[in-house]
Formats: structure tokens, sequence, C-alpha cells
């Protein structure tokens, strides 16, 4: 969910001028805990930030999630400001000068807004069925990650208290009753509007976009994530130029960094 | 085809064919792609097959809730309205889809659930006079507090309560939202050419309730009035799609009824005072009556008649009366 | 010879609130003799039967003990005094409400002429009592429910519960209490419990859900207990204006920890005491059953009390903790120590001394205070024998020093960061003592030694407390 937090409005007012620190963090879970959701916002926001050529480093937490003054992970902290989420990172960076969408027109600014809406909504929510809602895949993996970094009984009481959260919030969205065969086909729905968006062009608008920063975050983590079966993987490989988009970031924005 | 299916849904009013979202979107799709539907508009979430509304029942008995389930299932029965439309075209039908979701549902739930003034003056009170008895004294309580979990919930805090900040945040998205929607639409009949697609029966059924009701507290209403290619939209499929609809919406506005309204208050206002201050009396008298804090005493006439020996009890009796 | 009854005092619970008269203050009730009884004091007496009437569920194997020592009673002084006696450790169980004595000579076929009778008259609390307080305060109201069982399975034990609804937190606590027939100094008790707390000085919001059990027993004249403790402690900000050190301290941990106590409390009182000293000694070791906090704690606590000419009474009291983490990770700032305010080093704001990062203080885990008081009765004794007995002045020095060590250093370098940047207030005020159980305190501060970051509060502080250095 994209959402601007009144705070964060405040802070930029009062902010804007002080450039990007040097020293911004990035606060993440520990690298095996939350998979699905928070490593793909990891990734988008990396490559958001790598996209703008704004400094980061990362930091593992095990508590990363309620550091989060919104309970999203991941978060930065910049300065003496914490922000957490793309839109309020957005903005945030916007109001330091730096920001990537300010080549495009009103209309494809509409596009841009409604299609980051589009993945939010359909591949987020699937991502969050599939890890907690799904028996098997929490019973075989989940419940054990996400309880890792707590002893006994403690990581059962979270696993179960956070599952519990997750069921509520599907109903209150209505994909209560909805089975993973459903949600698969949602996907392959949300990729094909993606893939046929997309067309044969390198970015879904003429330059990288924040847009490109959370495709290539949610697609590159269903890519590279084991599940317990790999029809998610199928589908989303079925659509070529997805997988080319995403093998196109990857090169342009982490190999070459890293190497 | 087989026996035509059936759809339950919430009865309108101001002018519409229904009053909820949900409903209005569902009943423009089958407009739009030309189903025959029995619509049977009711009242009473209890009675509709899955307890709530909308419910559709296919002629094979079976029974959906959610919207996106019933158009897909018209689609299959193929009544499609998105026919026409390009694959780019239908991607981005789905981004808009997935855009009104995130934006403008929320402040479509403040605005008629959460927000105190209309939910008070206009939505409790439409539902509690539409209602059967004894339905209206709980049930529209119950779907207030189901609306503020629902927000809870979507917005990921649990300690989210009305007040100006939460209106603020979820007015702005809103007013985004639909400056986005206006500026898709721009001076065209529909969004995607000159037939109308899902995606109009999405953006006709959030933002109907919105323009027709008269709402205390309209931030939202007015500036969605000041937006005219939408408004223009909506009055365009009202009177394109649901004639009847709109005309008994006109004709209930006929001047009798603001006299009648206030009419119709003042005494029942004055009876129900009345009766409710009786019936006060009333209880606090008869509790005192039974637990003797008050008590009635009767002097017979044969008590003063008494022989001598019980004159003594007789002058206590006086004694006791005066 | 007529029957002598015993003053009826008013019940006591056993521990807990006493509002009003003092113990320690009334006398053993005077004896009413008649002329012709002058005799019987010297003369031999043997008791030989002691009844107990009133009773409904206790059990009699429980109270054998406690009446045990009237069968010792040699002349009738010491009959009586050991009835008096007798009559305290029953009530001292928790378990009548009301229990009077009556001695008598004896009768029955058995009955010697020196023979006597004493007979034990108890009211049994109730089986189940209930209480419902309602209370308001900043911005926030909550209902408590209260549920006790006295003497639940007729042998003393106890089992409490407590329910807290209010406008923005819940708790509730369930107890059982249970102590050894015979020896009710030694006892045992379980506990679950929820409570939350908000911590306004360190912008924390805390939520505890724990079980713990403990036993006590006394050991020559100290008293022991031991207890171990299971703790799911979830942190949170308080607002979203909290310092970045506070929020990295958010989420949840499981504390499962040893404790041991050990107290000697000569005192005669534990609010405004006249003479005598009190010796605590406690410590935590945390990790070893579990869990994810792993550290060990120590802290002690010293008083000595004595009375000065005209009434007053000079007490001294010294307060020290040191918290050493075992594992990898560092301290919470949960475990952490905290000082300042009116019930440590007055003059200084509530817990708001020491190591701070943007306004929040964070604890430290070392400290030491140590305070120097004069209780005086109030000038000019207004309200003597009654009313003015409640209200003390007091003159006091306060100093004290929190602050976080490297446990690399020795013993030397420790001591010395202890002492530097000490903390230390003086001045004046006035207590006032509510029952037994707590004193309200109004002062008038000099607080000195100030370092940056603490926040004082210099002229008029007031304090509400139960402990207080």
């Amino acid at each position: 969910m994209i959402r601007v937090n009144e705070r964060v409005l405040l802070c930029l007012s009062l902010t804007a001028a002080e450039p990007w620190p040097e020293n911004a963090t990035l606060y993440q879970p520990l690298k095996g805990e939350g998979f699905f959701s928070s490593s793909c916002s990891l990734y988008h926001l990396q490559t958001y930030l790598r996209m703008c050529g704004l400094p980061v480093q990362v930091v593992c937490r095990p508590n990363a999630e309620y550091m989060s003054p919104s309970g999203k992970i991941p978060f930065i902290h910049v300065g003496n400001q914490v922000v957490s989420e793309l839109g309020p990172i957005v903005q945030f960076s916007k109001a330091k000068g730096h920001s990537l969408s300010d080549g495009l027109d009103d209309v494809q600014r509409a596009e841009m807004k409604a299609y980051m809406e589009l993945v939010n909504n359909m591949l987020l929510t699937a991502e969050l069925f599939i890890q907690w809602c799904d028996e098997t895949t929490v019973s075989q993996i989940t419940r054990h990650r996400y309880g890792t970094p707590y002893s006994w009984p403690l990581n059962l009481i979270l696993a179960y208290q956070k599952q519990w959260e997750v069921r509520r919030k599907m109903n209150a969205v209505g994909w209560g009753g909805k089975t993973v065969d459903q949600v698969y086909e949602d996907v392959s729905q949300c990729c094909q509007a993606l893939s046929q968006r997309l067309g044969t062009q390198p970015y879904f608008f003429k330059i990288p976009t924040e847009l490109d920063a959370l495709v290539f975050g949610h697609l590159f983590t269903i890519l590279t994530t084991q599940l317990t079966n790999t029809e998610l993987l199928e589908r989303v490989r079925s659509y070529s130029n997805l997988l080319s988009f995403c093998r196109r970031i990857e090169q342009t924005y982490f190999e070459s960094k890293d190497s | 085809m087989a026996a035509p299916d059936e759809l339950f849904c919430w009865e309108g009013d101001w002018g519409l064919p229904s009053v909820s979202t949900d409903c209005l979107v569902v009943l423009a799709y089958a407009q739009f792609a030309g189903a025959p539907l029995k619509v049977r508009k009711i009242c009473n979430p209890w009675r509709s097959p899955s307890g709530s509304l909308p419910a559709f029942r296919t002629s094979q008995k079976e029974t959906l809730s959610r919207t996106s389930d019933i158009i897909i299932h018209l689609r299959k029965q193929k009544f499609n309205a998105d026919y026409d439309l390009s694959a780019k075209e239908g991607a981005d039908s789905l981004a808009f889809i997935s855009l009104m979701d995130e934006k403008l549902k929320p402040a479509l739930i403040y605005t008629f659930w959460i927000e105190p003034k209309n939910y008070v003056d206009v939505t409790r009170r439409w539902f509690a006079e539409h209602m059967p008895f004894p339905l209206n004294f709980f049930l529209p309580g119950r779907m207030q507090s189901q609306q503020l979990e629902k927000l809870r919930l979507l917005q990921g805090d649990e300690r989210l309560e009305a007040g100006e900040e939460l209106e603020k945040e979820l007015y702005r998205d809103a007013t985004e939202c639909l400056n986005l929607l206006s500026q898709r639409l721009g001076s065209q009949k529909f969004f995607f050419g000159d037939s109308p697609s899902s995606l109009d029966a999405y953006v006709f059924g959030h933002l109907a309730p919105i323009l027709r009701c008269k709402l205390p507290n309209g931030k939202l209403q007015q500036h969605l009035k000041s937006l005219d290619n939408l408004a223009n939209f909506c009055s365009n499929i009202l009177l394109l799609y649901f004639p009847r609809d709109g005309r008994d919406g006109c004709s209930q506005k006929s001047p009798p009824q603001p006299d009648a309204g206030d009419f119709d208050n003042v005494p029942s206002k004055r009876r129900k005072q009345l009766l409710s201050a009786v019936v006060a009396l009333g209880a606090m008298l008869g509790y005192a009556l039974l637990t003797g804090i008050v008590s009635i005493q009767h002097v017979q006439q044969e008590a003063l008649e008494e022989p001598p020996d019980l004159e003594d009890m007789g002058s206590h009796e006086e004694e006791g009366d005066g | 010879m007529g029957t002598v009854h015993a003053r009826s005092l008013d019940p006591m619970p056993m521990q807990g609130p006493e509002l009003g008269v003092q113990a320690d203050d009334i006398e053993a009730p005077g004896v009413q003799q008649e002329p012709k009884q002058e005799v019987l004091e010297n003369k031999d007496v043997v008791v030989q039967q002691v009844h107990i009437d009133g009773l409904g569920r206790t059990k009699e194997d429980l109270l054998t003990y406690e009446i045990a020592e009237v069968f010792r009673a040699k002349n009738l002084i010491d009959v009586m005094r050991r009835s008096h006696e007798a009559r305290q450790r029953l009530l001292r169980l928790g378990i009548f409400r009301k229990v009077e004595v009556i001695i008598d000579t004896a009768r029955g076929e058995h009955a010697l002429p020196n023979g006597l009778d004493v007979t034990f008259e108890v009211t049994e609390l109730r089986r189940l009592t209930g209480s419902y307080n309602t209370m308001v305060g900043n911005n926030e109201g909550s209902m408590v429910l209260g549920l006790k069982l006295p003497n639940a399975l007729g042998r003393a034990e106890k089992m409490t519960f407590q329910f807290s609804y209010g406008t923005k937190e819940t708790s509730y606590g369930l107890s059982f209490f249970k102590p050894q027939p015979g020896h009710f100094e030694r006892n045992f008790s379980i506990n679950a419990y929820k409570v939350t707390g908000q911590f306004p000085w360190s912008s924390l919001r805390e939520t505890d859900r724990g079980i713990s059990t403990e036993i006590s027993f006394p050991v020559w004249k100290t008293n022991q207990t031991l207890k171990w403790e299971g703790v799911w402690r979830e942190l949170g900000c308080l607002a979203n204006t909290a310092s970045f050190a506070v929020r990295e301290e958010s989420g949840h941990s499981l504390k499962s920890s040893l404790s041991h106590a050990m107290v000697i409390d000569t005192r005669n009182s534990s609010i405004l005491p006249k003479k005598g000293g009190l010796l605590k000694i406690h410590q935590e070791l945390a990790g070893f059953t579990g869990g994810d906090a792993c550290f060990l704690k120590e802290d002690f606590e010293i008083q000595l009390n004595k009375k000065l000419f005209w009434d007053s009474v000079l007490s001294a009291s010294l307060w020290g903790g040191l918290l050493l983490p075992l594992g990898v990770e560092k301290t919470s700032i949960a475990d952490r120590f905290y000082l300042g305010g009116p019930t440590s080093i007055r003059g200084f704001s509530m817990y708001s001394m020491g190591p701070q990062s943007d306004g929040d203080y964070l604890g430290g885990e070392a400290y030491w205070a140590g305070g120097l008081h004069l209780y005086t009765p109030l000038p000019f004794r207004p309200g003597r024998g009654g009313f003015g007995d409640l209200f003390r002045t007091h003159f006091f020095l306060n100093a004290g020093n929190l602050c976080n060590l490297n446990y690399g250093e020795g013993p030397q370098a420790h001591l010395k960061k202890l002492a530097e940047c000490l903390r230390w207030s003086y001045g004046l005020g006035i207590v006032l003592r509510l029952g037994n159980i707590a004193r309200l305190e109004l002062n008038y501060c000099i607080p000195m030694g100030v370092q940056s970051g603490d926040r004082i509060c210099d002229g008029v502080q007031f304090g509400a407390g139960i402990r207080f250095l």
C-alpha cells in the first residue's frame, strides 16, 4: 500500500534543504526471516535508491519490523528521520531533489501510479497470501523462518499471531475465501497486464522510474525464492519480456556495483 | 439460456438503482454487457443467500459474493463488456481498478461510515429506516464496526480512530485518485472509447454515491463536483442505462417533501417525549410502591366503630395517618 | 471467678494494606482484674482444653500449630499472653474476619481445680469476595475488577484475580498463594499476569505477559525468596517522535530468569520507621533457563534508623545495583536501572538521569544512591496525638549516580566512573504517612551536580510512593 504519512510530510517541510547524508541506513530483517514480502521490499527499495544514485548502507536486524514506524519493512534512517514504505521514501527523496518521474507528463504519471497500485494490490497481496494462508507453505517454511530470531515458545506464539493477523487482513480485502489456484490466476493476470504494458520497451516508460523498481522487486523475489511448489515460478517465467526486464535491471544496478 | 441468474442487492435511493458501491458496479456491468438478470432489491441482508449484499445466485444455484467473481462469471456466460478492448487497455483497466481500490475505497468507507456527522445523519438513518424490525436496531451499528475494522486492516493501524488527521490523509489520497481518473478520462464519453467497459462500471459504482447522496460533511463531494467530466460521466450512465431510477429520484424531490418532513417530525417527536416521560414516571412509581418506600393506607370507616378494647389500636391508626 | 475476654482488635490481613491504627503502637491488652483474682496470678494453672468454634471449611490440622503454644502456659498472665499471640497468628493467616478469645475455668469430668479452657471464637471470611473500582487518570479511565478466594482449599490458600479494563490498555493477573501449615513464613505462590506500562521519560511502551513461581522461607533472622519468572516482553515506541535508540529496542523478547532475594528487616515499620534497619540483597540470573535475555543483575538496599532527642529520627539509606550482560547482545532497556525523581534522588524529574538520547532516558547498567534524612515532628506540633502524628518534617540530603560501565576495565576504573559526575541534592519537606503502605511527600529541593542531559525539578516537588530513598 502506498500511503503518505503525515509525519513524513512534516519532516519533508523541515529538512528539504539538507542534502542526502552519507550515512543513510536501510534496515531489514535477518536474511532468512521474512522471505517474500520483506525481501521484495528490500529489492525494490534498493533498486530505487540505486537508480537515483543515492548511497545507503544495509543493516540487518531481527526486530526491523517492530522498529519501523508503520510496521512495514524495510525502512531507512536518514539523518534523524525514519521513513518506511516506497511511497513516502519517493516523496522524501524528491524533497531532497532526487526524482525519477519528473520527465513524465501528467497522463503517464497517472498511469504509473495506477500500475504501482496494481502491483501492490495484486502481487503484494498474493505474496502475503501464499506466504501465510497456504497451509503447506506456512507449516513447512514460513512459521519456521519467522520464528528463528526468537527462542521457544516465543517463536511459535509470534508466528501464529502473525498468521492470524494476515488472515484477518485477507478477509478484509476480500481474499479470505480464495484458494491458492485462484491466487495463482490473479498473479498470472497481473503479470499479463504488466507484460502487455511493457511490450518490447526496456522500461515501462522512457526512463527508469519507481514503477520499474517496484516491479523488479516483486518479480525478482518470486523468481529467486524457494517455495514448496514451483507453480508460481513457472507462471511468472512464462512471460519472457518480464524475465529479460528483470535480468536487465539486475545487471545494470546490482552486478556492476558489486564488482 | 437456463433460468436467469438472480442478483440480490441493496435498495436504491437518491436517484440511484442501489446505494451500495459493489451492487452498483455489478448492476452497471450487467447493463453494459446486456446480461439478463433478475434483480431483487432488498433491505435485509439476512435474506440473501450468502448473508451479505450483493449476492449473485447463478442458475446452478451457486452463490457468489465478490464483485470480481460475479463479473468473471458473467464473462464466462459470454456477457463481456471488455470484448473490444485491446490488450493494453485491458491492462490499464486492471491498473485503474486497483488504484481505486487502494486510494478511493478507504475514503469512501470513511465518508459514509466513520465520519460521525455523515454516519449519524445519513447512513445510519437510511439503514434504520429501510431495514425491517428488529434488525434496524442493531444491524447498522454492527455494519459500522465491521467497516471500521476493515478500514483499520486496510490502513494497517489497529488504533485508528475517526479524526481530522485521518480524514485529511484519506481525502488527500482520494482527491489525487479522482484527479488521475479525470485526467485519464479526458473529454471522452467512456474510458475506452464509445462503449463502456468494466472499468466504467467500477468508476460509476464508486463515484455515483458520492455525487448523489446529500452529505453534511461533503468535502469529497465538492471536489468531485468540480471535476466536470467525471460528474457528467456519472449522469450520462444514469441517463442511458438506469432511466427509471433516475426519474424516480427526480420525482422524489417534489415540493411536499420538506414540509412533510417537518410535519412528520414534530408530532412524533412530541409523542415520543410524552411517552418516555409517562413510562419513566410509571416505572418509578411502581418501584416505589412495590418496595414499600411509599405505601397507601386505607382507613376503614369500620375501625372507628370498634369495641372499646380496641380503642388503643384505633388511636394508633389515627396517629399513623396524621 | 469470671471469664476474661481478650480485647478484640480490628482484623488485620496477613500481608497488605493496613490503614489506621498501627499494630506496633498498640500494647498488649490490659487485664481486668477483680481484687479476688490477685491470688490467681501467682498460682499455677493448666490449660486443659483449647476449643476453636466457628470453623467451616478451614481444616483443623492447620490451626493446631498456631494454638499449640497456649498449652504451655504456666500462669494466668502467661495464658493471656499466649492466647493473645495465638490470636495474632490466627489473624495473620488471613482467613478469619474476627477472632475472639474466651478464657474460662475448665468444666467437665476431668476438670482440674486449676484447669482452664480457652476458646477461640472465629468468623471465617466469605468464600468469595469481589471488589470493583473505577480509576481515572491522565486522559485515561479504567475499570478494575478484583476477585479473591481466601482459604480456597481450607489450609489458608489464597487465590486472587484482578482484571483492569481501560480506555488505553487492559491488564490482568491471577495468583495462587499457599503457606506451609504450621509455618506461615514458608510459602509459595504462582502468578500469571499481563501488565502494560507506559514510560513517558523513555518514550517507551511495554507489555509484559508472564508467569512466575516463588518460594519464601525464613533462615535464622533473614527471609529468603527464590523465584523463577518467564516473561514475554513487547516493547514499542510511545510516540513517533521517540529517539532512534529507543526505536532500536522495539520488538519482542523472552526473559526466563531465576532470582534470589534476602531480606533482614528489624525496623518497627516500613514507612517512617523509628528504629531498626533493613538489608535487602537481590540477584537475578537470566538466560540459563531459556529465553533471549541473558544477564546477571545484582542490587542491594540498606537502611538504618536511629532515634535522636526530642522524637526526631535520623535515617541513612544506600542503594546500589549492577547489571552484567552475559551473552553476546546488549542489555535491554527494560532491564536497566533508572534513577531520579521524588522517590529516589529528589530534585530531579522522574527517572530522568543518566544516559539519554534525544531526550529519551535509556537507563544505566550500574548505579548507586544514598540518602541522609532527619525526620522531626511538625513545628509547634499541631494536632498532637491524632492527625498531626501522621505528618513529619524532614530534611534530606540525596546523592547518586547512574551510568554504563565498560566491563573490560578493572574494578578501580568502575568505581572511578561511578564516583565522577556525581549528582546530589538537598532540601526539606513534609511527609504524610498513609497507613502502613505508602507515603506522600511535599519537598523543596535544590539539585546540584546536574549533568547535561538530566532533567531537574528544582523548587517544590511532590512525590507519592511506597519505596523512598
